[in-house]
């Protein structure tokens, strides 16, 4: 007897949905490939790039009228905030290193090998594989 | 305690009491509802602990923390796809495969990329490879002070891969592994046929936008298999009391439209390049004024292509295992798709056990 889930149509048509999907999908990228749906795709984005243009233009100096901040000035900001997170990893490779150092140092009696970056032990390189890998 | 107080106080109790009733009605009555995660964080991805030992540009460099007390001698570089972010291979505990090399004892790095800024769509091909991959690797030469390391390569990251191995012949990479790598454009048609067709003018694209947008390379992708999203998000519908499906369908699903922007310049090196003129297939790209001859690469390789990947088709990467030029080349071909054969739950029994057993017996 078929269950309760097995009688939903909605759930039915979900299944179909997914199993059928693959086809489907091959038909629209197919129909995508064709030469002139790429033409007119391409000719799509330039008049898209254009109008994007115009009418980031436009609402520039709209915004700046109103005093507020436009998307390009939120991207200024995006870039300094980017370069302020670069400098801080660099900071933070340096720390990194100079804790390394450190760490080296006040091991100099023999064992500097086993010193890893941030000061702690490195586990030795010595692992060997389990006797027959079947690589 | 004063009347108005009394009164916060009880509005408050109040107030918590049918929040929690509520809850509990909604968790009770409606399947899949409870496990879903409140913010992005609850999807708590990349977790397994790492350090940042190297950054320069784009390019970051990760150590993943040895969790074993003895580890395998050569260090093992992941290079990411610099459209991809990396945490689709540390997803969560039990589907990461990062976290899995490290239990298996191997000494793990990272290189992931971050999105361009406006001024660093300059950043080209020639830099990804020659600067910062170049950069990365000696960093992980020195941090590990070893003088060899593998390479492992994901998608575009293994492009990269091949690129510097061929350049660099006489070392430091003592292996190479790519996992669905696209070697030959002939086989990737609607990107050919976009590009032939001048349906996007990547010299207008880069011109007027600097970097291409991250959604831009979503929609592309996307366009391989227009209903695959849709389709999942039914599946997803379909098993909404599966708490774990709707879990591990949420990380997915955030992974897969997380693209990075693209440099400008690597963008246009990439469509002229690769997908027009073919070069990498021909062994007729250059990079420095030197021809990238993958006849050159000897270090030991792997390719792990997946059967069901429709953004990198078998036939985009099969041709990349006759091309390189080593003794001891394999090539893995397993069930799933472009990022299931990496992440996906069956990862775990398939792909990783073999991959480790690839690199033990080559990393000592």
């Amino acid at each position: 007897m078929a269950s309760g889930d097995d009688m939903d149509p909605i759930r039915v048509w979900r299944e179909w949905f997914v199993k059928s999907e693959k086809s489907w999908s091959d038909a629209l990228s197919e129909m995508m490939g064709d030469e002139q749906f790429s033409k007119g795709m391409g000719r799509y984005t330039l008049e898209a790039l254009h109008t994007h243009r115009m009418f980031s233009e436009s609402m520039a100096q709209y915004l700046a009228n109103l005093n507020i901040p436009s998307r390009s000035d939120i991207l200024d900001m995006n870039d300094r905030l980017a370069h302020m997170d670069e400098t801080l990893n660099q900071i933070q490779v340096e720390l990194r290193e100079q804790r390394t150092q450190m760490a080296r140092l006040a091991t100099a009696n023999g064992t500097a090998v086993g010193v890893s970056a941030g000061g702690t032990v490195r586990p030795a390189r010595t692992r060997k594989p389990a006797a027959n890998p079947d690589a | 305690m004063t009347a108005s107080t009394r009164a916060d106080t009880t509005s408050d109790d109040l107030e918590a009491r049918v929040r929690r009733v509520f809850d509990r009605a909604i968790a009770r009555n409606i399947p899949g509802l409870a496990p879903l995660p409140q913010t992005e964080s609850d999807l708590d991805v990349g977790l397994s602990p790492k350090e940042l030992v190297y950054s320069n540009e784009t390019a970051r460099l990760y150590h993943y923390l040895p969790t074993q007390d003895e580890i395998y001698r050569v260090p093992v570089l992941i290079v990411m796809s610099p459209v991809a972010k990396g945490y689709i291979l540390d997803l969560a505990k039990g589907q990461s495969l990062i976290e899995y090399l490290v239990m298996q004892g191997h000494d793990v790095f990272m290189l992931e990329w971050s999105a361009p800024r406006r001024d660093q769509s300059h950043l080209s091909l020639e830099n990804y490879v020659c600067d910062l991959l170049s950069g990365c690797i000696d960093a992980v030469l020195r941090d590990s002070g070893e003088a060899e390391l593998t390479l492992v390569g994901y998608c575009m990251g293994g492009m990269l891969s091949c690129m510097y191995t061929a350049l660099h012949a006489g070392g430091p990479v003592k292996n190479l592994v790519c996992f669905t790598t696209p070697v030959n454009s002939d086989g990737m048609e609607l990107y050919k046929r976009w590009m032939t067709a001048k349906a996007f003018d990547i010299d207008r694209l880069v011109n007027e936008l600097g970097n291409i947008p991250g959604d831009f390379i979503n929609t592309s992708l996307q366009a391989l298999r227009p209903l695959q999203r849709s389709a999942n998000q039914m599946k997803l519908l379909n098993n909404v009391e599966n708490d774990a499906f709707v879990k591990a369908h949420l990380r997915f699903d955030r992974w897969a439209v997380d693209q990075l922007p693209v440099a400008g310049e690597l963008a246009r090196g990439l469509a002229k390049d690769f997908i027009v003129d073919n070069k990498f297939a021909h062994n007729a790209l250059t990079l420095r004024g030197e021809r990238v001859d993958l006849g050159r690469i000897k270090a030991p390789f792997l390719h792990v292509a997946a059967q069901h990947d429709h953004i990198v088709p078998a036939a985009a990467s099969r041709d990349l295992l006759p091309l390189i030029g080593s003794q001891d080349k394999h090539e893995i071909v397993m069930k799933g798709g472009h990022v299931s054969l990496v992440a996906g739950g069956n990862a775990v029994f398939r792909l990783w056990p073999q991959l480790d057993r690839w690199l033990s017996a080559r990393d000592v």
